[in-house]
């Protein structure tokens, strides 16, 4: 056997077992170059390999040279000797490497200890993986098999390669996998969204190696526009500046173009062309999408080795984001869903303080108990609305004055704690609060002293409280030194510099004003709670209503009362009236008599004394006379009696007085009153004599029989009652027309013809008016109308 | 001679007013209550009638009506202690209201003017 046959064999099974090995392809390589250069019985041997950009050559295995190179002695293609095989595919052999000119020295290497070289291109099929080279430090004329072994060997080592590649890609992959398996384990741990976007960031960042990253969601769910989006971050100091001048821009085109990005060099990237003095660096930029919606972006910054990001990066990130999106959108639903979890708790919180403070209110009618009891329930904690302090202020109408009714709060913090600690310690609901006991002394304390002085005019120039009133909508005063609303007077008095007000609407009345405030705790007033105190206020507003309508019945019974009692009085007035009316009655009789006869005793007398005497006499009768006479004008104003009363039973009552003697003349009565008529102001007695002269009047008008008809209404105007009553009579001539209202006037066979002039006068005096015509089918028609109150 | 028919209770004033009226020269007949009053006027014929208001029986107003029944055209001069029965409609017919008094100028003018 040929001794390079031989050697040949020996090295290649040395190959054949160094390639089965598990060791890494820079351990491999430099174990088959030993091998390779001890078989051949040279000094030197080394491996270049070509880089992922394919267009370098790189030292990755050495013997005899310097191990610093490794890793770092690097040659475009075409460049040196190892450049040049790389290019060229060819072997080549060289006994004096110095005098070539592809040579290029390097001096780091040490290449200068060897005198001559052989140099063989590493292939798979026919793509160049690297170059192998021996080294010999005498001069060395390489033969044809030698030169051929080597291309050989370089042929094996292209296999270990290969395989070395595959399985340390397999290795990256498995490795991506763990990662991602981890980055999952991580998302499905958390659903707090914060937590959630944190443990994204650090896992991406820690899994690609990136300097920072950044997550924007868009808006859930409603807003799919950029503006709007929130952003997580977890960048470095390093790339801050980046992410403020790139994130916002980058994110807007990700989720336009719904795709991830690369930008391998922010620098030299033409798409940022747009944006000047663009700093080193690259980027990722993936979607995050859930059910085909964007729901936000995940950008990250910057390789920490300074390389730009891979495409193999960005696959990687991608993957990532599609678990992170389902991760993102399950914990914003989460979130979402606590949100309104707590909004219900919330809503049922408060209303179960409506529903204890309804309760209350109901319970009592007393407006100072009612009062005190709104009062507690804003200033309670816990089950109440939880003010510190608050005043309750109610809009008399007439005087057009907001007036502070009662104020409800502690004094200091002492007794703030001393409450607060009693509510929390007994645990009392509101409703047992309000029923048992009262939080606050009821009556000395200093914020009811404070309430009480308050009393402003209805007026937008009198600041805030009135404001609430008048424009029925509240306030909240954050500063209340600076604000205009606020007059100094009010704030001397309370004290603080933010407080609340809200207007007690009843009815859609602005019946007063709930002033609340927190001087105690500090606790700013929030929207939420002046939105609560509103719909409190309003259910207040509607009990304290009923309580004052209450206090108003109440007086008008009252009212009626003395009402009655003055009636009283005047009826026993007028008995004594009518007592007096005898009593003069009695007296003016025989004074007619004594002085009657008297006067005729002096035209009998010629006696002078006897005359002056009688003249005494008569100038007394007459005194006497005289008295009774201003007696009985006082006495006479007794009657008629005005009342307000309805027209229709009236006349009911008086007809049906007449049924019975109708039936007997033959008269059909065809009644028509209009119903809910307003009631007049009318003495009934004399209203029933008028309708009877009229009825009697209709009746007689119709000797054979007929129709009388009785119609009540309300006048087109609505300002008077109308009465007409009707026959079928043969009416009225022209002449008697003239004196149909006259007394004594009768056209009658028997009567007074007092009727009609009777009437005409009741109705006179009840500032009515009475009209007759006759009707054009035959028979006459009264009309009478009753002027309705005034006020009503 | 005309004849006045003097109707009052009060047996006074029926010779006060008959002894004035006589004065004046009219023939007068005078009674005490309302039914002797109609029962006069059935037996003889008067030109007019003093009728007082307040009496025993039937009243004055009641009186007056039935005597405008049974001769509307008799003149009929009120003559009554109360000033308030001008207010009732019952009234309203008769041809005057004087309120009695000591002075007796009122009652007679007013007769004059009536019966010319």
């Amino acid at each position: 056997m040929d001794p390079v046959d031989k050697r040949e064999l020996t090295i290649l099974s040395e190959i054949g077992r160094i390639a089965t090995s598990s060791a890494r392809l820079e351990e491999k390589l430099q174990r088959i170059i030993d091998v390779v250069m001890r078989g051949m019985e040279k000094d030197g041997a080394s491996v270049f390999l070509l880089d992922a950009s394919g267009k370098n050559v790189t030292l990755v295995a050495a013997q005899g040279l310097n191990q610093e190179s490794i890793g770092t002695l690097t040659f475009p293609l075409g460049a040196g000797i190892a450049g040049w095989v790389a290019q060229q595919k060819v072997p080549l052999a060289l006994a004096d490497p110095y005098s070539d000119p592809r040579f290029q020295y390097v001096p780091e290497t040490g290449i200068e200890r060897f005198r001559s070289l052989v140099a063989a291109p590493i292939m798979d099929e026919d793509r160049c993986l690297g170059v192998i080279f021996v080294l010999s430090q005498p001069a060395w004329t390489a033969t044809g098999s030698e030169v051929t072994l080597l291309t050989t060997i370089a042929n094996q080592i292209s296999g270990v390669t290969k395989s070395t590649q595959l399985f340390q890609s397999i290795q990256d992959r498995l490795a991506e996998l763990a990662t991602i398996h981890e980055i999952g384990m991580a998302l499905t741990s958390t659903l707090d969204l914060a937590q959630l976007l944190s443990l994204i960031a650090a896992n991406t960042t820690q899994a690609l190696h990136a300097r920072g990253c950044t997550i924007r969601l868009v808006n859930l769910p409603e807003i799919q526009s950029l503006t709007g989006q929130s952003v997580d971050r977890f960048v470095s100091d390093a790339v801050r500046d980046l992410d403020a001048n790139f994130g916002e821009i980058l994110a807007a085109r990700t989720v336009q173009e719904r795709r991830p990005l690369l930008i391998e060099d922010i620098r030299n990237d033409a798409s940022l062309a747009f944006i000047p003095d663009r700093p080193a660096g690259s980027l990722l930029s993936v979607p995050l999408i859930f059910h085909e919606r964007v729901i936000g972006v995940i950008t990250l910054y910057n390789p920490e080795d300074g390389s730009p990001f891979s495409e193999d990066d960005l696959q990687f990130l991608a993957t990532i984001a599609s678990g992170a999106a389902v991760a993102v959108e399950n914990a914003a639903m989460y979130e979402r869903m606590e949100y309104l979890a707590n909004e219900a708790k919330a809503r049922a919180q408060e209303l179960s303080i409506l529903y204890d403070v309804g309760t209350a209110m109901s319970a009592t009618l007393n407006l100072d108990r009612l009062l005190r009891i709104i009062l507690t329930a804003a200033t309670m904690g816990g089950t109440g609305l939880g003010f510190n302090r608050a005043i309750l202020l109610l809009t008399n109408e007439r005087t057009n004055v907001l007036q502070g009714m009662m104020g409800v709060g502690p004094s200091s913090w002492e007794d703030a704690s001393r409450a607060w600690t009693e509510v929390a310690r007994k645990h009392k609901s509101l409703l047992e609060w309000i029923q048992t006991g009262e939080l606050f002394e009821p009556r000395d304390t200093e914020i009811n002293a404070i309430a009480r002085t308050i009393r402003i005019p209805l007026e937008p120039a009198s600041g805030v409280l009135a404001m609430t009133a008048l424009e029925k909508r509240p306030f909240n005063i954050v500063d209340a030194a600076s604000d205009p609303l606020v007059r100094p007077g009010l704030r001397d008095i309370l004290k603080v510099d933010s407080f609340a007000t809200v207007p007690l609407m009843a009815k859609s009345r602005a019946i007063g004003v709930i002033l609340v405030d927190n001087m105690f705790t500090k606790r700013p007033i929030t929207e939420h709670d002046i939105r609560f105190l509103t719909m409190f206020a309003q259910q207040a507003a509607l009990a304290i209503d009923n309580a004052i309508n209450h206090s108003n019945a109440e007086t008008m019974n009252r009212d009626i009362r003395v009402m009655h009692e003055q009636l009283a009085q005047s009826e026993k007035m007028a008995a004594l009236g009518v007592m007096m009316a005898e009593i003069t009655h009695e007296i003016r009789n025989p004074l007619v008599s004594i002085g009657g006869f008297t006067r005729r005793l002096a035209r009998k007398l010629t006696d002078p004394e006897a005359i002056r005497y009688i003249d005494i006499i008569l100038g007394e009768v007459a005194r006497l006379e005289g008295i009774i006479h201003d007696n009985l004008a006082y006495v006479k104003n007794v009657s008629p009696l005005f009342t307000r009363q309805r027209l229709n039973p009236l006349l009911d009552e008086m007809l049906a007085v007449f049924e019975e003697e109708m039936r007997q003349r033959g008269i059909r009565l065809e009644k028509s009153l209009a119903d809910n008529l307003p009631d007049v102001e009318m003495d009934a007695q004399q209203m029933k004599q008028a309708a009877v002269n009229l009825v009697t009047n209709a009746m007689e008008a119709m000797e054979r029989g007929g129709l009388l008809t009785v119609r009540t209404s309300l006048s087109a105007e609505k300002n008077e009652v109308v009465l007409e009553i009707g026959d079928t009579g043969p009416g009225v001539s022209s002449e008697a027309m003239h004196n149909l209202f006259n007394p004594y006037y009768t056209t009658k066979v028997k009567g007074t013809g007092l009727g009609l002039p009777i009437t005409h006068r009741v109705i006179k005096s009840h500032k009515g008016t009475i009209v007759f015509r006759n009707k054009e089918t035959g028979g006459a028609l009264f009309i009478v109308r009753l002027p309705l109150p005034k006020e009503a | 001679m005309k004849k006045i028919l003097v109707v009052d209770d009060e047996e006074n004033i029926c010779r006060l007013y008959r002894e004035e009226l006589e004065d004046m020269g009219y023939e007068v007949t005078t009674v005490c209550d309302g039914t002797s009053a109609l029962d006069a006027m059935d037996k003889a014929v008067y030109d007019l009638v003093t009728l007082d208001m307040r009496m025993k029986g039937i009243d004055g107003i009641e009186t007056l009506r039935r005597m405008k029944e049974k001769n509307a055209n008799l003149p009929v001069i009120i003559s009554s202690a109360y000033e308030e029965f001008k207010n009732d409609f019952g009234s309203w017919c008769s041809d005057a209201y004087i309120v009695k008094s000591a002075d007796t100028t009122a009652l007679r003018e007013t007769i004059k003017k009536i019966l010319g």
